[in-house]
């Protein structure tokens, strides 16, 4: 390798994948390397899933069956326990949050911002990164699972209803404390969903930028390779962490749907 | 820990900053504990039950990994106070000292 390759590779900072960098600035709009994954992360999906989806055999195989393995389990096992009868309504809804958070958490796994650093020598810095873990980027996915929940509960029920039904019954002189703790829940439920995700996704690499600066303080070569298999185990361990909050995510908003679109159960 | 001959000592030796910083620590370091005591006990009475009764494995299963994450949003929750109390020190003692 070239002194050149060595330097570049050299030169990465471990924490960079903790951050938002910026790309470019169009006045005071900074397009930063997350907006860049969310529109990479949206592109693939819209570009694959349809591809996917049009294939018109009765049997499915490859792809499809792999996609539509994972759409049946989240209809059977998440949507229809809590929703019912009404799952096909919400289902877009839930399949869409389900694949594009996966595909943004998994998208952070790929080194895309180490590779084409390297390859471009220099040139193309922070082209990737994790788009979920920005507290922004969450808090609007939490948003939307809060908008949906509230609105779809409206509409199902009317406002009179869905107000009445919002709290447990109690006997009459709770009833003021049950609509406060019920009212703070009604925020802190999404908040802890967005912080969930965001938190999951940055202590991952916070983590494993940690390790690396341990490590390769130690300044001998045996430490730092030792250091470098531990954090690709611990990359594995962040893949399930992918999955699992993708799921979690999901599943918390489908039973969040489902207490606001129908309460008796 | 709150005799106040141990903090002043502490604060001798740290400093106002490293005082802080030693309390985030030592919060994050008991709400990490405590996670972890009740991840170990939920995933300890999920193979007790998987040994009674097979068959209901993959149910269990699921539901430890779930309650799993749903603990560890809280830990987390707990993680991002404590780190931006330690980033906003500087504006927290400024608060202070007026």
């Amino acid at each position: 390798m070239t002194a050149l390759g060595l330097s570049i590779l050299a030169s990465e900072n471990p924490l960079d994948h903790v951050v938002q960098h910026e790309l470019f600035s169009l006045g005071p709009f900074v397009f930063t390397n997350h907006i860049l994954m969310l529109l990479v992360a949206g592109g693939i999906l819209l570009l694959i899933l349809p591809l996917i989806a049009r294939e018109r055999s009765m049997v499915p195989s490859g792809a499809r069956n792999f996609f539509e393995a994972i759409c049946v389990f989240l209809r059977e096992e998440v949507a229809r326990p809590a929703l019912g009868e009404q799952t096909d309504r919400f289902i877009k809804f839930i399949w869409t949050i389900f694949f594009f958070i996966l595909c943004c958490n998994l998208l952070g796994m790929i080194p895309l911002d180490s590779v084409l650093f390297f390859l471009s020598l220099g040139h193309l810095r922070h082209f990737g990164g994790t788009a979920t873990s920005n507290l922004w980027v969450t808090g609007g996915l939490a948003l939307c699972a809060f908008l949906m929940i509230h609105v779809s509960g409206i509409r199902e029920q009317g406002l009179w209803r869905y107000l009445k039904n919002f709290i447990p019954p109690v006997p009459w002189p709770l009833i003021p404390v049950m609509y406060v703790l019920e009212f703070i829940g009604a925020l802190v439920k999404p908040f802890a969903l967005a912080i969930r995700l965001f938190a999951n996704m940055m202590a991952g690499y916070t983590v494993l930028g940690a390790l690396l600066i341990m490590g390769l303080a130690a300044k001998s070569l045996p430490i730092a390779g030792a250091t470098v298999i531990g954090c690709a185990a611990l990359s594995l361990l962040e893949i399930l962490v992918a999955f699992l909050q993708a799921y979690i995510f999901t599943y918390l908003t489908a039973l969040f749907l489902g207490a606001a679109v129908h309460p008796d159960h | 820990m709150l005799d106040p001959v141990i903090l002043a000592e502490g604060t001798q030796l740290f400093g106002e900053i490293g005082l802080a910083i030693l309390g985030a620590t030592v919060g994050i370091s008991l709400v990490v504990f405590g996670a972890a005591r009740a991840i170990s006990h939920i995933a300890g009475n999920a193979v007790e039950s998987i040994a009674r009764q097979p068959e209901a494995g993959g149910r269990i299963f699921t539901t430890m990994i779930i309650s799993a994450a749903l603990i560890e949003g809280f830990t987390f929750f707990a993680l991002v106070v404590c780190m931006l109390v330690v980033n906003n020190l500087g504006t927290f003692l400024e608060a202070m000292a007026k």
